[in-house]
């Protein structure tokens, strides 16, 4: 499993494959694939649980613009002690690792 | 006006949120610190806009954004500037640079008036995302307010740690902004990066007290205080990132 592909897993966590396969949904386009992954978490987990799942997917959908819009880079000391499963998970390879991977971010 | 209610949904939204998110939308039209209520909703609502723009859909799909000229399909009322800032953060985020931002200042872009769309634009981003997330159709946007903007920049704000400037916990004390950050002398990178506009930064981050969490609240592993757990909370959180492509 990496950062941009589950892989069908639920990455160790309750319900996670039913998360995953919402958080795909809502960033995706089939409308009716995002119907079924809402169904199927007020099914299995509560309406609650579904409100709160659509409040941390529509939030970080947010702040990842946020962070990407305004240039913050990651704090140093996240960096270093998560250097060695960002590059497992593959978040080196994203398109702006290069610019904010780490670091001050000072010119 | 349209209020942002949630009774009539089949699933239970809590209090706080539907209060946090009816703030942050009513702020939307109202005039800001550097952007009149009627440039905020305009902003607003090309952001809505930037979805159907084929241009950003075919640098989308380019493996260099660069690589694909032509004009973006827009609303009219912005500048080809405006517009590109606009369209760019909304459909294609994780492959900003420094250049980009930097071509768009050189353009004449102020800084300022950057950092409060940027404020208007995730705005929009999230309670759209919520709806769409619980099958309803997005607000209607407010109705802009009357009014000129404050234009008050913080006077500490400089060029520190991100490409736009920013203002440090240790700067507001004993200034208008000592609140900002809770009376903290440290924060998080994120919780600075809309600090050069006070009031986006309190805003937005409204809504990530409600529908995230508190910051104190992130280590408290021992309570539980959504419907779902902090360990399903970061599931998703770092799934719709990692889609996004968000290193931070």
């Amino acid at each position: 499993m990496t950062a941009a592909d589950s892989g069908g897993r639920d990455g160790g966590i309750a319900n996670g494959t039913l998360l995953l396969r919402f958080a795909d949904a809502v960033l995706g386009e089939d409308l009716a694939e995002l119907a079924a992954a809402r169904e199927a978490i007020a099914a299995e987990m509560g309406g609650a649980a579904l409100a709160d799942t659509a409040g941390v997917a529509s939030l970080f959908n947010a702040i990842d613009r946020v962070a990407d819009a305004t240039g913050i880079p990651m704090e140093e000391q996240k960096a270093a002690v998560t250097a060695d499963f960002r590059a497992t998970i593959g978040v080196d390879n994203f398109a702006a690792a290069g610019e904010k991977g780490g670091g001050t971010g000072a010119e | 006006m349209t209020e942002i209610n949630y009774q009539d949904l089949a699933w239970p939204v809590r209090d706080e949120v539907t209060t946090a998110q009816r703030h942050a939308w009513e702020r939307l039209g109202q005039p800001g610190t550097w952007l009149t209520g009627a440039e905020r909703i305009t902003i607003a609502a090309e952001a809505r806009n930037a979805a159907g723009c084929k241009l950003c859909q075919d640098r989308k799909a380019a493996l260099s954004p660069g690589s694909v000229s032509g004009a973006h399909d827009h609303l009219g009322a912005l500048s080809e500037l405006e517009v590109e800032q606009i369209h760019r953060i909304f459909t294609d985020p994780g492959r900003l640079t420094r250049a980009w931002y930097q071509d768009l200042l050189d353009g004449g872009v102020e800084e300022e008036r950057y950092v409060e769309a940027v404020g208007v634009i995730v705005t929009v981003v999230t309670l759209d995302t919520f709806n769409k997330g619980l099958g309803m159709a997005p607000w209607p946007l407010p109705v802009a307010q009357a009014g000129e903007p404050s234009r008050i920049r913080p006077a500490a704000a400089k060029r520190q740690m991100a490409w736009v400037s920013t203002l440090a916990p240790k700067d507001v004390f004993g200034t208008v902004d000592e609140d900002l950050y809770g009376g903290a002398t440290e924060a998080a990178h994120i919780v600075q990066a809309l600090s050069l506009v006070p009031p986006e930064k309190q805003s937005f981050f409204g809504l990530v007290d409600q529908q995230y969490m508190l910051g104190t609240q992130m280590y408290d592993f021992e309570n539980e205080i959504r419907a779902i757990s902090h360990a399903q909370i970061e599931l998703v959180a770092g799934r719709v990132s990692a889609i996004n492509q968000c290193v931070y």
